[in-house]
């Protein structure tokens, strides 16, 4: 910068001279300022409590006006004659008044720097109790009215129940959270659904379009199956079921080759298929002609499909529920009504359609296995 | 076997768009002894076999079919060359042992012979059976005939090179006789493919009727929620 300023030929600005004197005079000011305002650091006080109370607030009274508090003291025999107590020694008594007289009173701190090796750990209730105990005594005996009693088991209640506050505060979000979750996850799986459904729309025309073609096909040229092969993929590749591959290359193959599942099909999906077809009474490895290849390939595929829609319906149907209870909790007395048609009917119909179709196989027209 | 001159191995190179189809059968025959052999405890006999379904000399195309049979046998690689493509054998099958058996045909495809991705060979497997395992599959349990089980597949030949398109369309009879199969599979043709397009036709059925319903729950949850957002208006209001 000062090159800048030199080649530029510029007016430097005068740097402020740094002097013994500017140095020390600003540290002086400064200590003198700061040693006007800050209060002396309590006798016990460790320097990080005392630096975050003193830190912000400098004009602060001192927390600890020790003038003011009044920490009664007893005698020998006054202590023999009045204070003794079960569970509290003469030494542990002493303990106790000392720290009062050394933190002015703050629980909190007494029971923090409490002496934990000598004694038993006592909890701020314990100490407050025993000490406003000795100051009640204490007044009694000089001859006061009007005693200050501490109510311990209150005290504790009342510590008990904001815990319990606290902890059913946390677990109401930790609730809050999922719930926020599953919303989310749902609305994923309604998008998908409506897929899903457009998916369906558009592969539940595309059959009839291929029905009515395939047969003119078939007696146009028979011998040249690899067109029905692209119709068959073109139509794989607009459903949502199973895409399987393309044999579209030169060379040698077997036609069973054809109907293996791509290996993008998951075990889950192979699986289900596996359970339909036998449900359905069908080979799994039926003979692999031409056309038996196509349907088959075909008929997994909206197999699929179908298992896809029954999950879907199954997301649906647990929503609808959910919103109900919502409802009804909005409004009580009130619900809404869900189609009957709707209602826990997947596996009532699923049971139906199975029925029929093992009566459809076990007709005599056609073969259960051949 | 005399070819045209003009079919060089390298003439022509592939034949876009062409697709022959050679429909096979392989499977296994096998007979019980009726008891155990003394010299080595073998129980049955039994044949494996590839066969065109058609009646025709598949020698014309298939260079040869190797038969991997099980490790328990001596030398568990046989080729044969030319017709009948089978291997006859004695086993024991009191353990119920089930062997498994691949077939590969080589075809006589030179071109791509030694070229990866493009397949000049099939392989299929087999499971001999011995027994009848009580499913329907098993046919054929005549007496003399031993059981057979058998399958039928076919071999797809996409783009073949001219040399080979003029051996597979030039083949010649095998025997001049009836060929048959022991196991009817133009029957067996028809009845999968019946009921294979009657279960699509269910589950389409199904696919329709989900997705009307898939509709309606849509429909009903937009209102439903349409109703929840309304009573909680009100609760704001009040």
């Amino acid at each position: 910068m000062a090159d800048v300023r030199d080649i530029m030929e510029l007016e430097r600005p005068p740097t402020p001279e740094i002097t013994r004197e500017t140095i020390l005079g600003d540290k002086s000011k400064k200590r003198s300022s700061a040693g006007q305002k800050v209060p002396k650091r309590p006798e016990g006080m460790h320097r990080e409590v005392f630096a975050l109370l003193y830190n912000d607030n400098k004009d602060a009274p001192p927390l600890f006006p020790s003038d003011t508090i009044d920490v009664p003291s007893y005698t020998d025999i006054e202590y023999q004659q009045h204070l003794k107590c079960e569970g509290w020694t003469k030494e542990e008594t002493d303990h106790l008044m000392d720290l009062a007289h050394k933190f002015d009173l703050r629980f909190i701190i007494m029971a923090d720097r409490y002496d934990t090796e000598k004694f038993p750990k006592r909890s701020v209730e314990d100490i407050k109790e025993r000490y406003y105990k000795i100051c009640g005594v204490l007044a009694k005996l000089n001859g006061e009215k009007r005693i200050y009693t501490y109510d311990a088991d209150h005290e504790r209640r009342r510590k008990e129940q904001l815990k319990k506050i606290i902890e059913e505060e946390q677990f109401l979000l930790g609730e809050l959270k999922k719930i926020e979750a599953r919303k989310k996850e749902r609305e994923r799986k309604t998008q998908d659904l409506q897929k899903l459904i457009s998916q369906a729309d558009n592969q539940n025309e595309t059959p009839r379009k291929t029905d009515k073609k395939l047969p003119k096909k078939k007696i146009a040229n028979p011998s040249r199956p690899s067109r029905i092969d692209t119709n068959h993929i073109l139509q794989a590749v607009e459903s949502a079921g199973i895409k399987f591959p393309d044999y579209k290359n030169s060379g040698v193959s077997l036609r069973s080759q054809r109907m293996k599942l791509p290996a993008n099909v998951g075990q889950k999906k192979s699986k289900g298929i596996e359970q339909i077809l036998q449900e359905m009474g069908l080979e799994l490895n039926p003979t692999p002609t031409e056309d038996i290849c196509q349907h088959f390939n075909e008929l997994r595929s909206d197999m699929v499909l179908l298992m896809e829609l029954k999950t879907a319906l199954g997301t649906c149907e647990y929503e609808l529920q959910s919103l109900r209870h919502q409802y009804e909790a909005l409004n009580p007395g009130k619900t809404l009504a869900i189609p009957p048609q709707l209602l826990s009917n997947a596996e009532t119909e699923t049971k139906v359609s199975t029925g029929e179709i093992i009566d459809v196989v076990g007709s005599p027209e056609t073969p259960s296995n051949t | 076997m005399s070819l045209p001159t003009d079919f060089g191995p390298d003439s022509g190179g592939r034949m876009k768009g062409v697709c022959i189809v050679k429909p096979i059968v392989y499977g296994n025959v096998a007979r019980y002894f009726g008891k155990k052999r003394e010299e080595d405890g073998h129980t049955h006999q039994w044949t494996v076999y590839v066969k065109p379904y058609n009646n025709e000399d598949m020698s014309a195309y298939v260079k040869k079919v190797h038969f991997k049979l099980h490790e328990s046998y001596a030398n568990q690689n046989r080729i044969v060359v030319k017709p009948p493509y089978e291997i006859s054998e004695t086993g024991w099958g009191n353990l119920k042992l089930l062997l498994k058996y691949i077939f590969m045909i080589l075809m006589k495809d030179q071109k791509y012979q030694f070229q990866p991705g493009f397949y000049n060979s099939v392989t299929m497997y087999h499971i001999l059976k011995l027994f009848h395992s009580g499913g329907t599959q098993d046919i054929g349990m005549e007496q003399g005939k031993g059981l057979v089980s058998e399958s039928y597949d076919e071999i797809v030949f996409q783009d073949p090179t001219q040399l080979m398109h003029h051996l597979l369309t030039n083949t010649k009879q095998l025997t001049l006789g009836r060929w048959e199969h022991n196991t009817n599979f133009e029957e067996r043709k028809e009845k999968t493919l019946k009921s294979i397009v009657d279960a699509k036709q269910k589950i389409r059925g199904e696919i329709a009727a989900l997705k009307n319903k898939l509709k309606l729950a849509k429909e009903t949850i937009s209102t439903f929620k349409e109703e929840i957002a309304k009573s909680q208006d009100n609760q704001f209001v009040m």
